[in-house]
């Protein structure tokens, strides 16, 4: 594409955003992250996934988000890099330990994890601290991780579903594992409750469990027409409006579009479905991502699948298998890539602010990272 | 505040001599003190090289060259030299006249200051002394900015003071070649940075706008002449034609004419862009902009003035902004730093009632904008520009140097050179290895070429064997011989000898035939003679035998050798 036709789109799309985003910034990483992960409400951490060296950055969001009442007289619209350490392998997997200045990660080449140290104000070093061994030695795909605030730091991870384990990560120790009949690879682990968690397949199957007894978990079968290589990727939604983790709601989104909302209290059913507008394209299925949005009703963004990341509304979603229409799509990325190869750029991750209702962050496969607070133009929805 | 001082082959230079914005009183100052603790700079330095016209990085110059004395040459570019007596002028005037302050310099100063620069091109050496030379090189950021290159004999340092490696619309992005300086210095808050772009800046700036002209409200955005007055009027320029928008947009008189005057001098220092643009029309004819007449500011309905001075600190800026406080429906953007005892400095602090002349006071009402829109590189700029330069060694300034373990790492990893990250205050040696020329004669070459083996590979060290003669300014290398002769000297052989003590009962001949024997078949691709003068000589080390005179069982080996040899065969 011609320079000023290129300029021209990406002016428009700009113009656009006066009225569709609030807040909005672009950003340019070195290289490109697979991971966003909170560190705490300010800041972020994200990691290279080359198949050499790579820097994992703790990155404090810009204060012009955060000054609200004076936020006109912020001028501050950068990333501070506050911590970075190297690692020798990829980073495809990134989770923070609440409560601790810890976090963990899988290479996604054996499911072993690492575990670092973020630092402190005396330091900008993130350093390597210990690991902790996975239940097999090699496997595709690497380790899914999950953590949750706990007296004690300890890690939720696994490959697969037999295998899954909470460890203790001062001792080492495994204090509980997760028993299946049959070995399902894992596209996500989540905690919904201090004990109960979630094990999502990637062929479709929920394994609901709780770390406090050692009976049987509970198994959702996959959503009916799932075809064989159609793969899975699960959210739950847990948060402050979850108390009581039976009230939790799972969606679990297939490579095809389909995209089912089942109840923790009746895993097997679905309470809503749809069908949505996802370009279909040779999906990774390291890329994609589906999250339920913390401070909205019924709100959930996707993302992998292209060079946007598109909210919906499943409130207005039926039993009935139907088309639906996001509420905003963030095409930013896909706009503002100059792709030199041709390969067209697509979203590596979201994920959404904790508290402001509609703020997000993306990365996408050019190292863009996007900081965004989308305006909701509909009457009625999120 | 940037002041560095480099010392490099002998000679001392001061890197720009800026203010800091922060301070009140005399710790806004650098502190010269570091050079000499009493009387004139002169003798102590052999340039002052100032980056570009911002106050924290040339506000002290006037000061450092007047009061506390300086008469050598300040290096500076053509647009650094004729915006900067102009911001300095600003400065002191609200420093003096509106603060009141007393151990500032004055305007006399200024221009007795501005006598002492000597200007510079981009691209061009400037021979400073016999010995010390310097070079500008593109930096963007602002008009005129440069980085330096600093070379005397054959060590060099890059300063970069403040640049950055995006284009935008109407300055480059910084260039320079592949000097390879024994040190590049640069700001660390850059490489601890991840910049948002320019156009999520810009937006924010539309929207703003956009917000309050919608509202019905005016909006006033002070500028200097040559800041961002024009970039931010292409935008609006461009923007209002896409939106078909009708609220009059008006520059203040005075800005357009300056502002042109500066732009046709400095044309080689904006972009492409501009460039084609200035050749094609007026810089400020614009369709949608057009003069403004203070009358204007009383017309009802929403409009958006640019008007002359930045800072909110006199002339028609701040009687437009006394017009227009009280109505919450109003804007004002501050596009950049204000000085501190300016009300543009007392509104972005958050000051909603302000002490006008006459004890009366402004209630501030309208919304206050503060938006960045210098160019500065980031995190990604510095490695491009380390890629670029390829210096051997880092040097990163202004930074919290606890903290900054991780970027050091980065680049020593990145690029296997060292980076220092001195704090203020603190002296950083850094060893190069210059490269000494010296000159070697036809003779000793072809000697050394001629020694056989692979042909030498120009890049590896090799040894070899002459003399260095440092005659006046020349090295030369010689063989030795040439030496002895052009020094008139005797040549000299020493021989060395030991004793080896045998127990052997065969009379010397035999002792002597065994040896050469048992040499023979051990020391196989020599050359072994035994000769008849009853010695045996492997290549040129000698062998004699004889018997030791208490004892004919014990034989006495000479081993005998010429200086020479010992590296050939030990």
């Amino acid at each position: 594409m011609e320079e000023t036709e290129f300029d021209d789109i990406l002016d428009d799309w700009f113009i656009e955003s006066l009225k569709t985003y609030k807040d909005l910034h672009v950003y340019q990483l070195e290289h490109p992250t697979q991971v966003i992960e909170w560190t705490s409400g300010k800041t972020v951490c994200v990691a290279g996934f080359t198949s050499s060296k790579n820097e994992i950055l703790e990155l404090r969001l810009p204060l012009k988000l955060f000054a609200d009442e004076n936020k006109g007289l912020c001028a501050e619209r950068d990333f501070k890099v506050v911590h970075g350490g190297f690692t020798d392998a990829p980073v495809r997997c990134l989770r923070h330990i609440p409560g601790t200045r810890c976090v963990v990660t899988n290479d996604g080449l054996s499911s072993d994890l690492q575990v670092w140290d973020l630092g402190g104000d005396d330091s900008d070093v993130i350093r390597r601290t210990g690991s902790v061994d996975g239940s097999r030695g090699v496997s595709e795909g690497g380790s899914r991780i999950a953590a949750r605030l706990s007296s004690q730091p300890q890690v939720l991870h696994g490959a697969e579903s037999a295998g899954v384990r909470l460890t203790q990560l001062t001792s080492g120790q495994t204090v509980y594992t997760l028993e299946t009949d049959s070995a399902d690879p894992l596209s996500s682990l989540h905690f919904v409750s201090d004990a109960v968690f979630l094990a999502g397949c990637s062929n479709g199957k929920v394994y609901i469990a709780d770390t406090r007894t050692s009976a049987a978990p509970q198994l959702s079968p996959p959503p009916p027409s799932s075809g064989e290589s159609v793969l899975w990727w699960t959210d739950a939604s847990a948060g402050p409006s979850c108390l009581d983790p039976s009230s939790c709601r799972i969606v679990r989104l297939s490579s095809c579009g389909q995209t089912v909302i089942s109840d923790l209290r009746n895993p097997g059913g679905a309470v809503s479905r749809a069908q949505l507008d996802v370009q279909t394209r040779r999906c990774n299925a390291d890329d994609v991502r589906v999250s339920w949005a913390p401070a909205l009703d019924d709100c959930i963004a996707v993302s992998g699948f292209s060079g946007a990341v598109q909210i919906y509304s499943s409130s207005v979603w039926t039993t009935e298998l139907q088309e639906a229409q996001p509420l905003f799509e963030h095409r930013g990325h896909a706009v503002s890539s100059q792709s030199d190869d041709g390969v067209p750029v697509f979203v590596t991750s979201h994920v959404w602010h904790p508290e402001r209702p509609r703020t997000l962050l993306s990365a996408a496969s050019d190292g863009s990272v996007h900081v965004w607070d989308w305006v909701d133009q509909s009457a009625a929805g999120c | 505040r940037s002041c560095i001082l480099v010392s490099i082959g002998g000679k001392n230079i001061m890197l720009d001599c800026g203010m800091h914005m922060g301070y009140n009183d005399d710790r806004r100052f650098p502190d010269f003190s570091y050079i000499t603790q009493n009387g004139r700079l002169t003798d102590f330095l052999d340039c002052v090289i100032i980056s570009h016209f911002h106050l924290d990085h040339c506000g002290a110059l006037p000061f450092m060259s007047e009061m506390v004395g300086y008469d050598g040459p300040i290096y500076m570019t053509h647009p650094t030299k004729a915006i900067c007596p102009i911001l300095l002028e600003d400065f002191r005037k609200i420093t003096v006249d509106k603060k009141g302050e007393t151990n500032f310099f004055t305007s006399q100063m200024i221009k007795d200051c501005m006598k002492k620069v000597v200007p510079l091109n981009l691209h061009q050496t400037v021979q400073v002394d016999d010995e010390l030379e310097i070079k500008a090189y593109y930096a963007g950021h602002v008009l005129g900015a440069a980085m330096v290159h600093i070379k005397v004999g054959s060590e060099s340092v890059v300063y970069t003071g403040d640049y950055n490696m995006t284009p935008d619309r109407h300055l480059g992005a910084a260039w320079i070649d592949k000097c390879r300086p024994d040190i590049l210095i640069s700001e660390s808050t850059y490489a601890t940075t991840i910049r948002d772009s320019k156009r999520c800046r810009e937006r924010d700036f539309l929207k703003k706008v956009h917000e309050s002209i919608e509202r019905g409200g005016k909006v006033l955005i002070p500028v200097f002449a040559l800041g961002r007055a024009q970039e931010l009027c292409i935008l609006l320029e461009t923007f209002w034609e896409r939106m078909n928008l009708k609220a009059p947009i008006y520059f203040s008189t005075g800005l357009t004419e300056k502002a042109n005057h500066y732009y046709k001098l400095f044309i080689t220092w904006t972009n492409q862009k501009i460039r084609k643009t200035f050749v094609q029309r007026n810089m400020f004819e614009f369709k949608h902009i057009k003069a403004f007449d203070r009358s204007y500011a009383d017309n009802p309905g929403p409009m958006v003035v640019f008007a002359t001075p930045g800072m909110l600190h006199a002339g028609q800026s701040l009687q437009i902004f006394k017009k227009w406080a009280g109505n919450e429906k109003n804007m004002v953007i501050m596009p950049g730093y204000c000085v501190q005892g300016t009300i543009g400095h007392k509104i972005l602090n958050g000051q909603r009632k302000l002490e006008m002349e006459g004890r009366s006071t402004l209630d501030v009402k309208l919304q206050v904008e503060y938006m960045s829109f210098s160019a500065h590189a980031d995190a990604k700029g510095i490695m491009q520009l380390i890629r670029m330069a390829e210096p051997r060694n880092m040097l990163l300034v202004h930074g919290e140097a606890v903290k900054m373990e991780f970027l050091k790492g980065k680049i020593e990893q990145e690029f296997s050179i060292d980076c220092y990250m001195p704090a203020n205050g603190e002296t950083v040696t850094v060893t190069t290895n210059p490269s000494v020329p010296v000159d070697i004669s036809l003779n000793l070459l072809k000697r050394e070429m001629a020694l056989g083996g692979p042909l030498p590979d120009p890049k590896k060290p090799r040894t070899m064997h002459g003399t260095l003669i440092m005659k006046e300014n020349s090295l030369k290398l010689v063989s030795s011989e040439q030496a002895l002769k052009e020094l008139g000297l005797n040549e000299h052989q020493l021989r060395f000898t030991c004793r080896v003590q045998l127990q052997d009962p065969h009379s010397d001949t035999d002792t002597l035939h065994r040896i050469y024997t048992h040499l023979k078949s051990v020391l196989k691709g020599y050359t072994i003679q035994h000769l008849p003068d009853g010695t045996v000589m492997v290549e040129s080390i000698v062998i004699k035998v004889s018997s030791s005179t208490e004892d004919p069982n014990t034989k006495v080996l000479l081993l005998s050798w010429s200086y020479q040899e010992i590296y050939i065969y030990l």
